[in-house]
């Protein structure tokens, strides 16, 4: 629809029936005059407010989104507006990382007799938009490609795992599994650098579970369909968090699942390793030494140093032990605590959000939409039912435009917030190499700075930070609007 | 779809600053738009007329009107679609008016505006389906908690109305506050002559079941369908056999146990009856304090009781009702006063509460009426009262007036001369709050027949001068100087909090509450005595300060609408609720977990876990709706695509 062309700007308002609709109402009935940009849409609650909407409607052209809602602890319904404020903070902090301003977001609670605070709102929030001026549109920036740098300090040493106990684990293995449908590892794939999971049924399967810097599948992903059934899963630290996480959301029994677990001193990431062997027709040898591999491919020998080629997320693993396991083999690997920020939401810090939003554009031209980033997550449970495929509801459409995909990409991010373990399945399985990992360690990083150091997968008795509320938190910054 | 759109001139209101006649225009070029008109008055009798004519001529599905605020009118019109034989919830509305007109001048803005909500409301309707709602079984039985007064005829008004009622009181005896009152402003009559025939009511009449010493343990259920499990309390006496007789209050040997009934101006036994007109007028017995209990020896009381009612192994029991509707009435507590130091933060004996001064003038109280220094027993010539101590004081975190004290301190000082005739009494007040009927006289009677002197002002200070005397320093802002006066005893008008508890009650009955555990109406004008949630009614102070009558106002105002409530046979659930696609869910139970009312509860689907939600429960707020990552739960009326409708109608870039 039509703004009045240079004089409005599109100001999206979600308002709650119950208390600031009704303020709204009250400034209305007060006479107090308001610019006339914001459209309101009205909604049973602030907590009804799902964030995509805010989203989508900041993808789709508005220049800027308010919800409003009823003052925390005044909830129509009674906790509410609690959730909403965990979830719309949250949408707060991850905005920036997609390069939209975060000042074109706001969420407040007014109150149905407050009209003259629903005025200074309105008002308050229109004269920043004005200030700020039409938002930067995702087509209109240019496309920007960069590539981040993945040489980091990790916070223990990373390896090959070569000295393993496997033998121990594979013993283990055939001892349990008479009581068992199957035992998820990994195997050698079509050659001996890329490896694949394998699915131990007999025990001369166990002879070709394999072990090292190669195992970069999450096995989790495969244990939801499994549910019901006594299953096996050989986890590293990372592998531990998803079935964790996955236990939490009761997607699958603690009883049926036996955990065995190795110390995992680090993954590659065959990304980067693929695009140095570049094409070869034979792959001679694998060598493993403590610190890294050489790979002779068609008589050329090629040395992956682990500290050089490890997947982004190994260097800040603070896992590599599983935080949950039934049987566990090897030495446990020593992590130094330390801060480290992931190479890829490092790269996204250090642009500008128009940067950002040129990012973006170029890297979703890229996307080919085929999903895989989703099919490889252990946390899109919702399978066959994701919203991005269905009519009903009918959360996008079926364009090939970098915004729908960029909305794709905020919906996975945003239905992972205080989810995701950051074991990056979804950008390694990319096949165009998008760091869309970043979306999600922005999410996370945000759930730990706002809900005390919160860490996704690492205990199944707690309850999600966004399925829960404190009636006063501590580390939300309520916005008063003086 | 055929959808027809009526924009409202309101009067001037609307047409004043919006273009309506071209807003109806631009509404005939959209989709589905069949007929789109703008009548002067929608809401009068021929504007109603008007649409169910267009509905049935130009065969309408869906209706649009473009008016007031739909807090206003949409139950207006739902009725008027719903006479035309639409379903009620095939209309939507458009607020042009309070969002509009009145908030703005520019004729092009606000009519472009005016144009774009109606798109909006459009875009919602083309996304509507009809909702029917269920009916259910009411179990029309009625739960009070909290026996003053306000929960007091609250009971009584539904026994009388033929309805079971379940009293619960977490003390021993009802009666709450005003039971504690000497006379109450203002008539001046005995509170306990005009209360006690109602306590007697309650005990005697057949439709109560009253539960003393005991609480609200844990609230299940929906409206019509309560199940309450309350905690009794161990009394230590068996109640059944109990006769009241006191026998044992006489014999036990405990006797500096703190008297919480006069609110330990005095003290006494470990076993008890609260006061002479106790109900119920059974004795209980203080574990803290009785020597059986905390040292294992003695048993006077199980000696003497002539009945053999004193039970030492007691044990708190569980007893479980089903309900239909419930009325809180907990009523409040005086705020701890102790946190002003500057008059003397409770260590000055002479610096007392207004509700000890209560017990202190009653003849039933520790002193048989006789109004006298807790420090010496030495009749006071001088007393001071102090207002807002704890009311309209936001250092103390009490921005709210407590309501009653200035007319019970007017009162306590007309009675103070009466008891003691060659008294003076000074009133420190910051404005008199006197509003009710025969309320401002009463005031003037204080100041002028009974020579009280009132002082606007705060009291800075009040400290001992060391001739068993205190000094009250103050300020009289009329005046514009300072005040000292010696004073014999100095009573506090102590500002009221929400009761003990009241906010986990509030969480077990699934109702808000307030900062400061007052709970909320529905609304504060239109539904003072309802909650949101269903069934849950509010009747006195724990809604916010009130006085008696007020306060038996609204308990009869609850009871009206447990006995409107009973009145059907089934109720009606909202439609507007939320409903699981079963295909969709995968069980993860975010919605469960998140779900404000446990409206949601776990199920299976041809062998698979799924959720349900429990529709009687269910008040549609929608977190199931945001929360559920596939879309799996969708809050009618509210669902994603009609909230994404409106959104891709405002912006398509």
């Amino acid at each position: 629809m039509s703004v009045l062309e240079g004089k409005e700007l599109r100001i999206v308002g979600f308002l709650c029936n119950w208390c600031s609709y009704g303020g709204a109402d009250t400034a209305g009935v007060a006479r107090a005059t308001q610019p006339t940009d914001l459209r309101i849409i009205r909604v049973p609650c602030s907590g009804r407010v799902d964030p995509l909407f805010v989203v989508r409607a900041l993808l789709n052209g508005a220049d800027g989104v308010l919800v409003s809602g009823c003052h925390p602890r005044d909830c129509h319904y009674s906790s509410g507006n609690f959730y909403a404020r965990r979830r719309l903070e949250i949408l707060k902090q991850f905005l920036p990382v997609l390069g939209i301003d975060d000042r074109r977001f706001e969420y407040t609670w007014v109150s149905a007799a407050e009209g003259q605070r629903w005025q200074h709102v309105v008002t308050t929030f229109t004269e920043r938009l004005h200030n700020l001026g039409p938002a930067p549109q995702l087509e209109d920036a240019a496309p920007l490609l960069k590539v981040a740098d993945m040489v980091l300090t990790a916070l223990r040493p990373l390896g090959t795992g070569q000295n393993t106990a496997l033998d121990e684990l594979k013993a283990a293995i055939v001892k349990k599994l008479p009581e068992l449908e199957c035992v998820i590892g990994w195997q050698q794939g079509r050659d001996a650098a890329h490896h694949v999971p394998l699915f131990i049924r007999t025990p001369d399967d166990v002879n070709k579970l394999t072990w090292g810097p190669f195992n970069v599948n999450n096995p989790a992903v495969y244990l939801p369909t499994f549910k019901g059934k006594k299953v096996g899963i050989v986890v590293k630290g990372c592998d531990a968090r998803s079935v964790v996480e996955l236990l939490q959301e009761h997607l699958i029994n603690r009883e049926d699942v036996t955990i065995f677990s190795l110390p995992c001193e680090g993954t590659l990431d065959m990304a980067r390793v693929d695009q140095t062997l570049g094409r070869y027709t034979n792959l001679d040898k694998v060598e493993y030494d403590e610190a890294g591999v050489t790979i002779t491919a068609d008589g050329t020998a090629h040395r992956f140093c682990m500290a050089d080629f490890a997947q982004g997320k190994c260097y800040g693993c603070s896992t590599p032990s599983a935080v949950l396991a039934d049987e566990r083999f090897g030495t446990p690997v020593q992590v130094t605590p330390g801060e480290i920020t992931p190479p890829e939401l490092a790269l996204l810090d250090a642009m500008s959000l128009e940067e950002r939003l040129s990012f973006w554009h170029g890297q979703m031209e890229r996307c080919l939409r085929c999903y895989a980033c989703r099919n490889a997550c252990p946390l899109c449970v919702c399978r066959d039912y994701c919203v991005s495929d269905s009519r009903d509801p009918h959360w996008m459409t079926q364009e090939d435009t970098p915004r729908e995909k960029l909305f794709f990409q905020a919906i996975h991010a945003l239905h992972l917030a205080g989810r995701c373990t950051g074991c990056g399945e979804c950008q390694r399985a990319c096949p165009v190499g998008i760091p869309i990992l970043a979306l999600r360690q922005q999410i996370a990083r945000a759930v730990g700075q706002l809900f005390h150091g919160y860490a996704a997968g690492m205990n199944p008795e707690e309850v999600p930070p966004l399925l829960g509320y404190e009636v006063v938190e501590e580390n939300i910054q309520e916005r008063d609007w003086k | 779809m055929r959808i027809g759109v009526f924009i409202c001139h309101c009067g001037s209101n609307i047409a004043g600053t919006v273009d309506c006649a071209k807003v109806a225009a631009i509404a005939r070029s959209w989709p589905d738009v069949v007929y789109a008109v703008d009548p002067m008055y929608t809401c009068a009798e021929p504007g109603q007329a008007a649409i169910e004519a267009a509905i049935h001529e130009h065969k309408l599905d869906g209706v649009v009107v473009a008016s007031c605020s739909p807090r206003m009118h949409e139950p207006t019109f739902r009725r008027t679609v719903e006479r035309a034989g639409l379903n009620r919830y095939m209309f939507e509305m458009a607020n042009i008016r309070e969002h509009v007109s009145w908030i703005g001048k520019d004729m092009e803005a606000n009519t472009n505006k005016a144009a774009e909500l109606v798109r909006l409301a459009v875009e919602k309707l083309r996304h509507d389906v009809p909702l029917t709602a269920k009916q259910f079984d009411v179990t029309k039985r009625v739960l009070v908690i909290g026996g003053g007064v306000a929960g007091i005829q609250a009971a009584l008004d539904c026994a009388e109305g033929g309805v079971p009622v379940v009293l619960v009181e977490r003390e021993a005896t009802i009666g709450g506050k005003m039971a504690k009152l000497d006379k109450t402003f203002p008539t001046v009559d005995c509170s306990a002559c005009i209360l006690g025939p109602k306590m007697v009511d309650v005990a005697q009449h057949p439709n109560i079941t009253l539960y003393a010493c005991a609480e609200v343990e844990e609230v299940s259920g929906y409206v019509g369908n309560f199940t309450v499990k309350i905690r009794k309390r161990a009394t230590y006496v068996d109640w059944n056999k109990c006769t009241g007789c006191g026998a044992c209050t006489e014999k036990c040997p405990s006797k500096k146990t703190p008297d919480a009934f006069n609110e330990a101006t005095g003290t006494t036994t470990a076993i008890t009856i609260a006061f002479p007109q106790a109900i119920p007028k059974k004795a209980v017995i203080n574990p803290q304090y009785c020597r059986q209990l905390t040292k294992g020896k003695c048993g006077v009381c199980a000696k003497i009781c002539p009945t053999g009612a004193i039970m030492y192994d007691m044990q708190d029991e569980i007893v479980t009702e089903e309900v239909g509707s419930i009325v809180a009435a907990t009523g409040y507590d005086l705020m701890d006063w102790t946190v002003y130091k500057e008059y003397g933060g409770g260590t000055y004996p002479d610096v007392i509460t207004s509700l000890q001064y209560e017990r202190l003038m009653s003849a039933s109280g520790p002193t048989g009426g006789h109004i006298v220094r807790p420090s010496d027993g030495r009749e006071p010539k001088n007393i001071v009262f102090v207002q807002c101590v704890g009311s309209r004081d936001k250092s103390v975190g009490r921005p709210y007036c407590s309501g009653f004290c200035c007319m019970y301190t007017a009162k306590q000082a007309i009675l103070t001369k009466d008891h003691i005739p060659d008294s003076q009494s000074y009133v420190f007040y910051m404005d008199i709050r006197a509003p009710g009927k025969m309320y401002d006289e009463f005031t003037r009677r204080a100041m002028e027949e009974y020579g009280t002197e009132y002082i606007r002002g705060r009291v800075s200070h009040i400290y001992p001068d060391g001739n068993g005397r205190l000094t009250v320093m103050g300020v009289d802002t009329l005046l514009g100087r300072q005040v000292e006066i010696k004073a014999d005893l100095v009573v506090l008008a102590v500002g009221i909090e929400a009761s003990r508890g009241a906010p986990q009650l509030a969480e077990k009955l699934r109702i808000s509450y307030d900062n400061h555990g007052f709970f909320m109406e529905s609304h504060v004008k239109l539904k003072p005595v309802e909650t949101n949630t269903a069934g849950v009614f509010l009747a006195g102070v724990c809604q916010g300060a009130k006085d008696i009558p007020a306060s038996v106002a609204q308990g009869s105002a609850a009871a009206a609408k447990v006995l409107g409530l009973f009145a059907k046979d089934k109720l009606e659930s909202d439609p507007q609720i939320a409903q699981v696609d079963i295909q969709r869910c995968v069980a993860c139970g975010k919605c469960l977990r998140c779900c404000p009312f446990g409206a949601i509860k776990g199920t299976e689907f041809r062998g698979e876990p799924k959720v349900q939600v429990i529709e009687t429960v269910c008040q549609g707020c929608g977190l199931c709706t945001s929360t559920c990552p596939q879309g799996a739960i969708q809050l009618q009326h509210s669902t994603d695509n009609q909230i994404l409708a409106e959104v891709n109608a405002l912006c398509q870039c």
